[in-house]
């Protein structure tokens, strides 16, 4: 569940060229990863997800750096940042806020919830009822929240960045499947190699390091980046390429449901960021086999399926059996 | 508990269309009440659909159950054992079965069943008409599977059609190889076809009114085809079917040893050996018949008829015998000697029992006879004189002659006057045996209908006539009709000409003779479609292991058991990869790009050195693999791959001139890359 190598194989594929954007994201990475060692790839796929414009979840034991990461990635890219840790009598208006009537002016003002922030760390968002989750529903997809029949525009950009811990713990209301699809990805983190971990025990105090990080990219840089994404060329035997995935997971016997095409949009959407973060401006295969797993996992569902994580092996099973060239 | 399964309903109206269409042929041939039981059974089911009426209860199963031994019983004990008794019993039980259809697998059983009852319907007829009908039946039994098989809701009847149709059609194909190729086994047992049907065509007796009757009818007898020459003139389109030389006064017989119908050696008396009775003069004529069945043996001919190919019975009175009953469509080849004579030196027996006649009766006629030889010369000269005596009096050819007095020769000679051909044969014979010349009777048809579509005569059951041969001497037997010194256009031109405004005549058939008569497209159409019924006889019915034979013959020179062989096993292997490909339905590939159809190219000839890209893998992961394998190849493989990668995903989209010269550098590359395999490739092989 939480194997290592598929990522070390995945990093030699990418297909690097060597240009402003693709130097732009090594001091990004270079930068977060202070705070989080040895996770260079993991680091990466959450700025690929972020500049698509997706939100993440990441999924993991506790102690693992969920929050970390979350943290040094808001400090990174500059952008305000609030964290809600989520527990079990949260109530949505915790997160959205609420109108309170003020002595002075004789009047309800309203208090923005943390909710009103560029990047939100939703904390172990399984501990919480289905009520809470669900607030952060139209946020998450409208970037809007309605309180007290008011719509309110939530800020630009506006990620959000889910942990959980793995639903076969203790304590945990596992995500509906409505609210897993509107995460753009999944990451697991996974235990740090020994090398990383020798150097994370030499350090004094983890917080020390997150403080350190220093904002390598503007606001307006972030947006720039998620509109160049969206203007990478996908030619036409890659489309045929990621159709021909998307057709392996639709109507066969061991795929409960295959996937939606907000599926297959985010699918798109994360290969041409991963592309243009590479420094190239055209999808090639491996962008789509690096993402894949992390795009699709939490969408996919054996027939068979306790515990909503045999999206791995069908993963796999799009990975070798579908083939690139047809 | 009874969870009886629900059939949906589209299966369940395509599976009534099947049997109510299947039941439709059978009625015609049933008794009424067995098609009402039939009938009825079908509304329950469908009041049973309808939730009007339950499933039948145990006791009413029971009742029926009873019912159809009893019937059963009775219609054996009534019609005999054979073909009519088992269908109305398998028709009775194949509709109780509706009544009880409450699994899916109830409904499977009625389908077969409907399989099998178009199977028995070929039992009764073969003909064109009733092999597209039972198609038809097929085709809606189809139908009734794939609506049974197709989700409940789903309606789509002309869907379901369609493809009942398809499968019909794709079936052709197969079912005509299987036709040519399958070998004709002779049955193991047979079965006795039709034992409650009646004879039909000419008999071996022949009583005033016999061949009368035969006249009111309009069905097939036989069909002709004459071989490289034009058929002979209608009057000389004698049918020779039976000799009949014993007369007690009222009837002619034949005469035989045994009671016997189905022994032809019997009938025929023994196989008498013609050739040292006959001078064959002249050019034979060949010609193929194909009877209609008549549930009797004798065949039908032209004068002085034998066989190449077959074997059959020959009598002392030159008739033709099959061996066994004509109980199906019967088709034989013969050819005839028509300039011929025969018996020239005729036996004393042969003599006796062609001048014999009853002790007494009909004295007016017998004197009449002596009378009129005394008045002449010659056996000859009598003979004509008898024959204008016919033409010169009133005599009348009807097919409604008046009854017959006690003395019936006296009567229809002196007082009736009129007469159909049995009268004029009769008389004809009477006379010239009460003066000792040797006379007998022949019955058989007379006349055909040409038919200029195929080629081809027809024969219909109102052709039927009946004439005399008499003995002369230095001529041996000579065939005289009385009914043509009355009636001459009944043998020049045919009954119709003769008896056209009769309006008995064919007033058993279909279309009554007028219509027939008058209507020029309907005659035209009508001939058409005998001539198509006659083409699917000849060439379908009748193939048998014989024509089996002879066609593979000529088609692969001398059968051999290896040739025959090979061809079912090659026959049969095209049959099972048809069979497969329609299962595993290879999906045809899209045509694949010329530069990806050359990256394949690449990537197996690195195959050659275990390094074939694997399903799933990227140009690039497959270039860094190669590249970590076989570092020496590390060059080219990133041109090749970079080349490649910037052809098929890269920014700018190419034309295709440019992708022409694009793959020609490509194919420069993949030559390096192959010069450089080459040895290696070799160096693993050693």
């Amino acid at each position: 569940m939480f194997s290592l190598n598929a990522e070390k194989q995945s990093e030699t594929q990418a297909n690097f060229v060597d240009n402003k954007l693709s130097q732009q994201v090594q001091t990004i990475v270079d930068e977060v990863g202070k705070a989080l060692l040895g996770k260079d790839h993991q680091i990466r796929l959450a700025l690929c997800c972020l500049f698509s414009g997706g939100h993440l979840l990441i999924e993991d034991l506790p102690g693992m750096g969920k929050t970390t990461l979350s943290y040094a990635l808001a400090k990174a890219l500059g952008l305000g940042y609030n964290r809600i840790q989520f527990t079990s009598d949260l109530l949505p208006a915790d997160i959205l806020g609420i109108s309170i009537f003020d002595q002075n002016t004789s009047q309800f003002t309203f208090h923005p919830g943390p909710i009103f922030n560029q990047l939100v760390l939703a904390d172990e968002i399984n501990r919480t009822t289905p009520k809470t989750q669900s607030a952060l529903l139209e946020a998450m997809e409208e970037r809007q929240v309605t309180i007290e029949g008011e719509t309110r525009i939530l800020p630009e950009p506006f990620f959000v960045i889910a942990t959980q811990n793995p639903v076969t713990l203790a304590g945990t209301y596992p995500l509906p499947e409505s609210q897993l699809d509107r995460f753009l990805m999944r990451l697991r983190l996974g235990y740090p190699d020994q090398q990383a971990e020798r150097k994370l025990l030499e350090m004094s105090t983890e917080k020390d390091k997150v403080e350190d990080i220093r904002q390598c990219l503007s606001v307006k840089d972030v947006i720039q980046f998620r509109k160049q994404s969206s203007e990478v060329k996908a030619s036409g035997p890659l489309l045929d390429y990621v159709l021909r995935l998307i057709n392996f997971t639709r109507g066969k016997d061991d795929f409960h449901f295959g996937l939606s095409p907000r599926g297959s949009l985010a699918i798109m959407r994360s290969a041409k960021t991963w592309a243009l973060m590479c420094g190239r401006n055209h999808v090639v295969p491996e962008d789509v086999q690096v993402i894949l797993p992390w795009v699709v996992e939490h969408r996919l569902r054996a027939t068979l399926d306790d515990d909503g994580h045999t999206g791995a092996s069908l993963v796999q099973r799009l990975l070798n059996e579908v083939d690139v060239i047809d | 508990m009874d969870i009886s399964y629900q059939i949906p309903r589209a299966a369940l109206v395509w599976l009534l269309a099947a049997v109510i269409l299947v039941i439709l042929p059978q009625s015609i041939r049933m008794p009424v009440w067995i098609s009402l039981v039939a009938f009825s059974c079908v509304t329950w089911r469908i009041f049973i659909f309808r939730g009007v009426l339950p499933y039948p209860g145990r006791i009413m199963r029971v009742l029926v159950v009873l019912f159809t031994l009893v019937v059963s019983v009775t219609q054996m004990r009534n019609i005999g054992i054979g073909l009519d008794s088992a269908a109305s019993l398998l028709t009775l039980g194949f509709v109780f079965k509706l009544i009880e259809m409450r699994q899916k697998r109830d409904i499977y059983v009625v389908i077969s069943l409907c399989f099998v009852m178009a199977m028995v319907a070929f039992l009764y007829s073969q003909s064109v008409l009733s092999t597209l009908y039972i198609m038809l039946v097929i085709t809606a039994t189809i139908g009734a599977m794939i609506a049974l098989n197709r989700s409940s809701l789903v309606s789509d009847n002309a869907g379901t059609a369609r493809l009942a149709g398809k499968i019909i059609l794709q079936a052709i194909p197969l079912a005509v190889v299987l036709f040519i190729v399958f070998p004709r086994i002779a049955p193991l047992w047979a079965v006795p076809l039709q034992t409650g049907t009646s004879t039909t065509g000419v008999s071996d007796e022949m009583s005033p009114g016999d061949i009368s009757q035969l006249g009111r009818s309009g069905d097939l007898a036989f069909r002709v085809q004459f071989e490289n020459i034009s058929p002979p003139l209608h009057q000389d389109l004698y049918w020779r079917g039976l000799v009949l030389d014993d007369f007690d006064g009222e009837t002619w017989r034949r005469t035989r040893t045994s009671s016997s119908y189905s022994v032809a050696s019997a009938l025929a008396d023994f196989q008498w050996d013609w050739e040292d009775r006959v001078n064959k003069n002249g050019n034979p004529i060949y010609y193929n018949v194909i009877m209609e069945p008549t549930q009797q043996p004798w065949l039908y001919s032209l004068h002085l008829a034998e066989s190449e190919t077959q074997e059959f019975y020959r009598s002392r009175n030159f008739e033709l015998f099959n061996n066994g009953l004509i109980s199906q469509r019967f088709s034989y080849d013969l050819r005839s000697f028509t300039n011929n004579q025969t018996d020239l030196i005729l036996l004393d027996s042969a003599r006796n029992r062609s001048t014999r006649l009853p002790e007494s009766g009909n004295q007016r006629s017998r004197e009449f006879a002596t009378q009129l030889r005394d008045s002449v010369a010659s056996d000859r000269d009598y003979v004509y004189a008898v024959l204008s005596h016919f033409q010169q009096n009133e005599y009348f050819y009807t097919l409604n002659p008046a009854l017959l007095a006690e003395d019936r020769v006296d009567d229809f000679l002196f007082n009736t006057l009129e007469g159909f051909c049995e009268h004029y044969a009769s008389s004809f014979t009477f006379l010239m045996r009460s003066v000792g010349i040797p006379a007998r009777v022949v019955v058989g048809y007379q006349g055909a209908e040409y038919n200029r579509f195929e080629n081809y005569m027809m024969v219909y059951q109102y052709n039927a006539h009946a004439w005399s041969e008499v003995w002369l001497e230095g001529e041996g037997w000579v065939r005289f009709d009385p009914t043509g010194a009355v009636s001459p256009e009944r043998v020049e031109l045919g009954m119709e000409a003769a008896l056209g405004d009769d309006p008995a005549f064919m007033e058993d058939g279909l279309f009554s003779g007028l219509l027939r008569g008058n209507l020029n497209w309907f005659n035209t159409l009508r001939l058409r479609l005998d001539a198509i019924e006659y083409e699917w006889n000849r060439r379908v019915v009748n193939y048998d292991e014989e024509v089996q034979f002879e066609f593979f013959t000529k088609l692969f020179g001398e059968v051999t058991e290896q040739k025959v062989l090979l061809l079912m096993g090659g026959l049969a292997s095209l049959v099972i990869l048809a069979i497969g490909l329609t299962v595993i339905r290879i999906e045809p590939r899209s045509k694949r790009a010329p530069l990806d159809k050359f990256y394949f190219k690449i990537c197996k000839e690195l195959g050659k050195i275990n390094l074939e890209r694997k399903q799933g893998e990227g140009p690039i992961a497959y270039r860094n693999r190669v590249c970590v394998a076989r570092p020496d190849l590390s060059e080219t493989m990133f041109e090749l791959t970079d080349l490649y990668v910037k052809l098929s995903y890269g920014e700018n989209s190419q034309n295709d001139a440019q992708l022409k010269v694009e793959i020609k550098n490509l194919k420069v590359m993949f030559a390096r890359l192959k010069s450089h395999l080459g040895p290696l490739a070799r160096l693993k092989q050693t």
